[in-house]
């Protein structure tokens, strides 16, 4: 094992379950164009453009070496654990912790991201007046965040046992968990090994960047769940699933 | 009266190079760039912004439509300063100090321009003192303000609060926007408009400049 498997010097909890945590430096994202139409707004019966479908693949062509999907993550034993309220590593977080992670035993708590050159090309873009092809690359860059999220989700596949699934992702700033539980997720996982830092504003940095909790436990109790946009206010969400 | 069709037809598929070449020729054969932007450029946008609230046309065609538009006005802006013919309104944009993001507040500024604003674009993390500089400095009517989180919301009538404390409050209009901002939060703030949107955006400036 490398020494970057690193060990937040923070978390000292015995409950960190080995291998403690894991830090991930190129997580494999499969980026389609559809997927890009679908985070520029069209919806999936639409039919873009051709035009804009054109565009759209020569700008996702060009930005793939800009992606720098990594993630990390670290694993804990559920210490305690009520409808509101989840210990794990020594810390409480605080959010619709049964709604969402009803049945764990242990939680990963987890940290990716697309990295920062996307957001800098994107914005170069929109900065020469060429609003499209930045909002295109800004789309490429969220949508590789939510894609480095799903490879992370693979990669925790290893830590189910046999007859165990996951419960839904639960993310701070959705759903009941305010943002001021970054603080929390930031002490449990090693995001600067990511490179991710939390601004006072508790917004992340590189701005294409999500941090979240996942439990793991027996399949009966927590494989049964909904989209979590089915419990989200967003109504007119575009990216609503 | 000039026929106009060829340049709607350019803005409505977002061809800025057929838009331009139209709006050149009409301007060669003498036609009064006033009229060009009220009869052609005007109604072309309106159409955009119907489209898109219909669902017909999404946020890429949106951009691409206020792009040939905003090129067209390049062309025509220096002829309706010659006939002391101001633009629309000036507008500062700028997201809130603390808050990074960016897509949202740059799409509600290319609307802007292809609306016939001039757009003065101050970034990200904008401190308040900064909106009253380019406020007194570029003689703005409208600032619009962008944030992306709840974190970051607060921001905004901290900026509002620092406007009235020097004193420019009664002299510019505010709109404000982003994911996390509705009308009741614009209200309780004491902002003048929120806009749900770039589209809306545009009509809202319209409504705070008076036109
Ligand atoms: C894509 C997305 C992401 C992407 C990219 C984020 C980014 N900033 O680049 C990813 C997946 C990385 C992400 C991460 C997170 N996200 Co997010 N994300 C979104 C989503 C789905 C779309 C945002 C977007 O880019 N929209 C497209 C742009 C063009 O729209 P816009 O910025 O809103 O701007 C439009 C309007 O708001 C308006 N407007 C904007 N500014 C202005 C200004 C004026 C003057 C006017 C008139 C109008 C106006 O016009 C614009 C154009 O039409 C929204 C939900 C939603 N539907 O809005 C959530 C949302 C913003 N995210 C949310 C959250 C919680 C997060 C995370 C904190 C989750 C986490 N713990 O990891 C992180 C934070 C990231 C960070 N850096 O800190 C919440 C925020 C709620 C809150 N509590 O504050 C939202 C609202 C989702 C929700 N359902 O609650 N996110």
């Amino acid at each position: 094992m490398s020494p970057a498997r690193n060990d937040p010097k923070h978390v000292t909890g015995a409950d960190r379950i080995p291998p403690a945590g894991e830090t991930l430096p190129r997580l494999t994202i499969a980026l389609q164009v559809a997927d890009i139409l679908r985070s520029l707004g069209y919806p999936r019966e639409a039919t873009p453009p051709a035009r804009v479908v054109r565009s759209t693949e020569k700008i996702l062509a060009e930005a793939r070496p800009w992606l720098q999907p990594r993630g990390t993550y670290s694993l804990y034993a559920v210490t305690r654990q009520t409808a509101h309220s989840l210990e794990i590593g020594g810390a409480t977080i605080a959010g619709n912790i049964g709604e969402f992670l009803h049945g764990a035993d242990r939680i990963a708590v987890f940290m990716v991201t697309a990295g920062s050159e996307i957001t800098r090309r994107a914005e170069a873009c929109s900065r020469a007046g060429d609003a499209f092809a930045g909002l295109a690359l800004d789309a490429i860059g969220s949508w590789a965040a939510e894609a480095a999220a799903e490879a992370l989700m693979e990669q925790l596949n290893s830590q189910l046992r046999p007859g165990e699934s996951f419960t839904m992702r639960y993310s701070p700033g959705y759903c009941g968990m305010n943002l001021r539980q970054q603080r929390t997720l930031f002490k449990l996982a090693p995001a600067k090994s990511v490179g991710i830092s939390l601004l006072p504003s508790l917004l992340m940095q590189p701005l294409k960047s999500i941090s979240g909790i996942v439990g793991l436990g027996p399949r009966e109790i927590v494989g049964i769940h909904l989209s979590p946009c089915e419990r989200c206010p967003q109504v007119g969400c575009h990216m609503r699933r | 009266m000039a026929d106009f069709s060829q340049l709607r037809e350019a803005v409505l598929t977002g061809n800025a190079p057929a838009a331009v070449a139209a709006a050149r020729q009409a301007l060669d054969a003498g036609v009064d760039p006033v009229e060009l932007v009220n009869q052609a450029i005007s109604p072309a946008m309106e159409e955009v912004g119907r489209l898109y609230e219909a669902g017909e046309y999404f946020v890429p065609e949106l951009l691409l439509a206020a792009r040939a538009t905003k090129e067209v006005f390049q062309l025509i802006r220096p002829l309706l300063a010659q006939k002391d013919i101001p633009p629309a309104a000036r507008v500062v944009l700028g997201t809130v100090q603390g808050d990074l993001h960016d897509i949202g507040k740059n799409l509600v500024g290319a609307m802007l321009e292809g609306g016939g604003f001039e757009v003065i674009d101050l970034g990200v993390n904008v401190p308040p003192e900064k909106f009253i500089l380019a406020v007194e400095e570029k003689q703005a009517q409208i600032v619009g303000l962008s944030a992306l989180l709840t974190t970051t919301m607060p921001a905004m009538k901290k900026t509002l609060d620092v406007f009235r404390t020097a004193g420019i409050r009664g002299r510019i209009k505010v709109m404000i926007g982003g994911a996390p901002i509705t009308q009741s939060y614009a209200d309780s703030i004491g902002a003048d408009a929120y806009g749900e949107n770039a589209a809306a955006a545009v009509a809202i400036a319209r409504k705070l400049a008076g036109r």
